[in-house]
């Protein structure tokens, strides 16, 4: 293991894959980081949701797209986007249409906390 | 299964409380779920499937390859047409521990909790055993240790990531040191990891190039369903092994225990070396 006093500069495309699997391993063995601790220590395995224990804000967002009851698409937030709005108790999403360059709706923000 | 439902789980069970399930196979709790799966259960199913783990990432799985897809009515994809799972013998470990969910590193160390019946489950949820006993007759224990195994890597993940910073926009172009902050960036010496479009990766599985060839799907019977991007290529175990043992001259192993032993260990490795690599003072 390294020297935890060490800041290692990674290329990017270290760090992107870093990343990447964290998140990936995050979601896959529902590894949960608590919040105060330095590092993440609870999982849970739960055939369902993912869970959301006390301390626990959530893990992932997701945005899906539908055809009345038919899932169109799934994706996920980019891990630098997710990196966000998990450290800002401000942050925000909002979605809107456009056509043209014409705001067609906006959509109410979606605050990342609860 | 609802957030609400999710929220009440309490984790009050130890291996040594009393519970039994007789499970008469009706299906209902494959519907509804959100099936979380791992490189080591991917790996599992395809080859129960005899499928490389490439393809089986493609065709069943969303959310870059962390979930199983559910069919439109939201049961999960492996359940049969006469019901039944496709992929039992090495079915993920939600579904081995159902009913129960197990959590792990908290307060009270390891503990269950018990889901209400699915709607319409005809299983019997009983006193007659204990969770121990519950879980040895699901074969659970070989997935709990990959897990934990796993959990390792994920925490030696985060630690380096805590103390890493990406290195800057124009070391791409330029000599790469931050003239800024005056740090040298980490050029590890890293085994790489695998590609996620490298050809390796597309000469795995055998079904797969002659799927490809013929643009159908293996078995003829299903279309393709959209590709999704993987968050990681760690997660793809062939192609993952593939690239690892080319460069060593070694043969991928046939035995999936020992394939993922391996691919661990080829984790290890390149987290070990993204660890040792060059770095500057806090």
């Amino acid at each position: 293991m390294g020297n935890n006093n060490q800041i290692k500069v990674l290329s990017r495309r270290d760090a992107l894959k870093l990343a990447g699997t964290a998140a990936a391993f995050c979601a896959s063995f529902g590894f949960l980081h608590r919040e105060g601790e330095a590092g993440p220590h609870a999982q849970s395995q739960v055939k369902g949701e993912l869970m959301r224990t006390h301390k626990i804000k959530w893990e992932r967002a997701q945005i899906k797209w539908y055809a009345g009851d038919t899932l169109l698409h799934a994706g996920n937030f980019p891990p630098a986007v997710l990196k966000h709005l998990q450290s800002d108790v401000n942050a925000s999403v909002q979605i809107k249409w456009y056509r043209s360059g014409q705001l067609l709706q906006s959509m109410h923000k979606i605050e990342a906390k609860w | 299964m609802s957030g609400q439902q999710a929220r009440r789980l309490v984790f009050d069970l130890r291996r040594d409380s009393p519970f039994s399930f007789e499970c008469l196979a009706c299906g209902r709790c494959c519907q509804g779920k959100v099936i979380l799966v791992g490189p080591h259960e991917i790996l599992g199913m395809a080859r129960v499937l005899g499928a490389g783990t490439t393809e089986f990432l493609s065709r069943y799985t969303e959310g870059g390859g962390t979930t199983l897809r559910t069919t439109d009515d939201s049961r999960c994809v492996f359940v049969g047409p006469e019901g039944g799972c496709r992929v039992h013998p090495r079915r993920p470990l939600v579904c081995r521990l159902y009913p129960l969910g197990r959590q792990t590193g908290g307060d009270d160390g390891e503990a269950f909790a018990l889901y209400g019946a699915h709607p319409g489950c005809q299983a019997v949820i009983g006193r007659d055993g204990t969770v121990a006993s519950f879980l040895e007759s699901q074969g659970v224990e070989p997935y709990v240790d990959w897990s934990r195994r796993y959990s390792e890597l994920y925490i030696r993940m985060i630690e380096i990531l805590g103390r890493a910073e990406p290195e800057p926009e124009s070391a791409a172009a330029g000599p790469r040191v931050d003239k800024e902050q005056n740090r040298t960036p980490l050029t590890a010496k890293a085994p790489r990891a695998p590609s996620n479009t490298g050809r390796s990766a597309r000469k795995k599985a055998g079904t797969q190039q002659s799927a490809e060839r013929t643009g159908l799907p293996p078995d003829g019977s299903e279309t393709w369903p959209a590709p999704t991007a993987q968050l990681s290529p760690w997660l793809d175990i062939d192609s993952s092994l593939a690239e690892y043992c080319a460069a060593r001259g070694l043969a991928p192993p046939a035995d999936i225990d020992a394939a993922i032993d391996l691919h661990i260990r080829a984790m290890e490795e390149w987290l070990e070396a993204l660890e040792t690599g060059p770095s500057v003072s806090a």
